[in-house]
């Protein structure tokens, strides 16, 4: 027997008993790729949060810095003489376009910049300093009180971050397009505080599945998320409203009908902003003198109904509260007017703001006209019978789903977004018959939401080629680590140790692919030092490891992965050359998405 | 190990002994098959037997088996097919850890016949 003072030996020693001890590690934590998947995730919804905070800050910067009132953007606009009102959208509209004008020169070739293709059709990346240029773009339109929601460029910065994490860990395209969907729903979780609503936001609208592979991230992210966002503000719920009871079960009848009207009117309120979109267009006017006439409409509104500015948000807790002025006709003081009045400005107005190319969202102001519609509606039930509708501000919120389910098409979203921004029970059974009413209304009429229109043009117009990956050649991550046939056991040990894989390639002089060495074969015989000195590589190799050729198509790769239990297997070209791995995480993903991508054909 | 080859021809699992010889010297060549100065343990996975196989020789005297190991006395030669990796890493394991022993190994020197020898192994596999 060798003497235990043998330098190699005792290196072999400490060697085999590291190995040992990450192989108990690995087992008891079992960090797979899809928890290093989880903390990542983690990491995006933290940064996503600070990124949408800082927007949030600055926006009210902005908006102080051209109004002179740090008070809510209708508060200010409500305080300013009747030609400031007029002026400070228009030259808010002026300046969003000479950000967009000059941040052209800056960001020329750069692709598009919005989260939703990234996802959807794209390779998860999104160009850093266009998204920056359209964010600073959107500070002035949103600050200077445009009839837009700030919530949109926020959703927009906080997938920015996530995609720069991607790109920094070199991550493949379907884990970009999930990390960046991540950082989606770790910015909706900020925006309006409800990390549930984030997360089914982007699993219901942008991916198309509630596949736990991808809700589970999504859901990590929000949470993350919403906790830093708690941590760094005092936030609590968005919406603080009393207490709605369904005084009776006939209440249901009008709510059916709310259903139905929500579902009717969202499809044309989203018909007039595209509208608005093509009459802008057509006046042919250079992008920065669109987008100041966009705020002059709002301005000339805001003289007569400064509710029109922003994005409603304020409005709405008005209604929910009933602490809308009236206005008074013949001696009467009519609250449903006013909403009416707020209601009819607020759609031209948002209109005027998203036709003319403001960048920012229509998400919270499509909660306006929500509120405004389930108001006037639940108004109306209450005049003609009283008990069918006790309380017509419980319509308003109810409206305010059932829009948003009609709008964006994702009911499930709508229902627990309601819930989380009023924290509300009470109001849950009508909101969920509302929202499902509405849905299948806006669908029958038209079948194009908030969000499908323009990202269907846009999968219109890329190539093939840019679809998702359908080849294991598009999937495969290249550099896999590598082994000697003729290493050593401490070689081998060693390089366990280093990444976190199950199979070790093994590859001659030539880089041709000869097998795998299998931790799970090496595993029983770690604590001796006679095998260890004994065995190399080849003398353990499995030769019947299954190997994918690049030009493989991904069913048959799934159709590989099926006999064995292994994350990854190797690609190997036809002569032989590794050339790389194929991870059945991105496999499975890619998979989900083409599935969807071809049901929604 | 040439008189090895010979015994090997006969045994049923070596389908081509010639074949399996220059795959144990191939391996031998690559990296020492010496468990101690008197153990050989050489080994190779190869297409030349059907199933895994062990055959044990004693050398009536000492026998220089590598350069580092001039007085070689047992070889434990281990063919196995390319498939059975887990089997073949249970034998290697179990024949070392046999031969570990002091105790086994000078029994196995001293064995006067045949069935001595296979006695002191299956005594120690037994235990």
């Amino acid at each position: 027997m060798k003497t235990a003072a043998d330098p190699a030996q005792l290196f072999l020693r400490r060697m085999v008993r590291l190995l040992r001890w990450r192989l108990w590690i690995a087992e008891k934590l079992q960090l797979t790729e899809w928890q290093a998947t989880l903390l990542w995730a983690a990491l995006a919804g933290f940064c996503g949060a600070l990124v949408s905070l800082a927007f949030s800050a600055l926006s009210e910067g902005v908006h102080e810095f051209l109004t002179g009132s740090s008070a809510g953007v209708v508060e200010s606009m409500r305080q300013l003489p009747w030609w400031a009102c007029l002026t400070v959208p228009a030259a808010g509209g002026l300046m969003a376009g000479l950000v967009l004008q000059f941040g052209k020169k800056l960001t020329r070739n750069q692709s598009s910049t919005d989260y939703m293709e990234a996802i959807v059709i794209g390779s998860g990346h999104l160009p850093i300093r266009a998204s920056v240029v359209k964010s600073g773009a959107a500070l002035f339109a949103i600050g200077s009180g445009g009839s837009i929601g700030r919530e949109g460029p926020m959703v927009q910065l906080a997938a920015v971050a996530a995609s720069f994490i991607g790109r920094w860990r070199r991550f493949t395209p379907p884990q970009q397009r999930l990390l960046v969907a991540c950082g989606a729903a770790a910015g909706i979780a900020s925006a309006y505080n409800a990390p549930i609503a984030g997360s089914f936001f982007v699993a219901e609208i942008i991916l198309g599945t509630i596949a736990m592979e991808s809700l589970g991230p999504l859901i990590v992210a929000a949470l993350v998320a919403a906790l830093t966002v708690r941590v760094l503000t005092n936030a609590a719920q968005l919406y603080h409203v009393p207490a709605f009871r369904l005084g009776s079960p006939w209440e249901m009848g009008p709510y059916i009908l709310l259903g139905l009207l929500a579902g009717a009117t969202a499809p044309w309120f989203l018909r007039t902003l595209r509208k608005a979109e093509a009459l802008f267009v057509a006046t042919r006017l250079p992008l920065t003198l669109r987008l100041g006439l966009g705020g002059l409409v709002v301005g000339a509104l805001a003289v007569w109904r400064p509710e029109v500015c922003g994005n409603g948000y304020s409005v709405v807790v008005d209604i929910l509260n009933g602490s809308i002025r009236g206005i008074d006709v013949l001696g009467f003081r009519q609250i449903w007017l006013a909403v009416l009045v707020i209601m009819a400005c607020k759609w031209i107005a948002t209109a005027a703001s998203f036709g003319s190319g403001a960048p920012g969202g229509v998400f919270t102001p499509s909660l306006f006209m929500g509120a405004s519609a389930g108001y006037l509606f639940g108004t109306a039930v209450h005049n003609v019978w009283p008990q069918g509708a006790a309380d017509p501000r419980a319509f308003a919120l109810v409206g305010m789903g059932a829009f948003l389910s009609a709008a964006s098409r994702a009911p499930l979203m709508a229902v627990i977004m309601l819930f989380e921004m009023t924290l509300s029970y009470d109001i849950i059974l009508p909101l969920m018959l509302c929202s499902v009413l509405a849905y299948y209304t806006a669908k029958g009429i038209e079948d194009q939401s908030l969000y499908s229109e323009s990202l269907k043009r846009k999968a219109a117009e890329q190539p093939a080629g840019s679809l998702p990956a359908g080849r294991v050649a598009d999937l495969m991550k290249s550099n896999p680590p590598r082994l000697a046939a003729t290493a050593r056991f401490a070689e081998i040990a060693g390089m366990f140790l280093t990444v976190r894989v199950n199979n070790l390639y093994v590859v001659d002089e030539a880089g041709r692919f000869l097998g795998v060495v299998s931790l799970h074969d090496i595993k029983p015989y770690l604590g001796e030092p006679e095998v260890a000195e004994l065995v190399l590589a080849r003398d353990i190799l499995r030769e019947d490891f299954p190997r994918l050729a690049p030009e493989q198509t991904l069913s048959e790769a799934l159709g590989a992965f099926l006999g064995v239990t292994a994350e990854r297997l190797p690609v190997v070209a036809a002569d032989g050359q590794l050339l790389g791995s194929l991870a059945k995480g991105d496999l499975l993903l890619t998979l989900v998405e083409k599935t969807r991508a071809t049901a929604a054909k | 190990m040439e008189a090895l080859q010979a015994r090997l021809k006969i045994l049923p699992a070596v389908t081509d002994a010639a074949g399996f010889m220059r795959d144990l010297l191939e391996r031998a060549s690559v990296s020492s098959v010496c468990i101690s100065p008197e153990v050989a343990l050489p080994h190779a996975r190869t297409a030349a037997v059907n199933r895994l196989m062990l055959a044990v020789g004693r050398t009536a005297g000492p026998v220089a088996f590598d350069a580092g190991h001039p007085g070689v006395r047992l070889v434990f030669l281990i063919g196995t097919p390319k498939v059975q990796v887990t089997e073949y890493l249970q034998l290697v394991a179990g024949v070392s850890r046999l031969l570990k022993q002091d105790k086994v190994r000078s029994a196995l020197l001293a064995a006067p016949d045949e069935g001595a020898f296979r006695a002191v192994l299956a005594d120690g596999v037994r235990r």
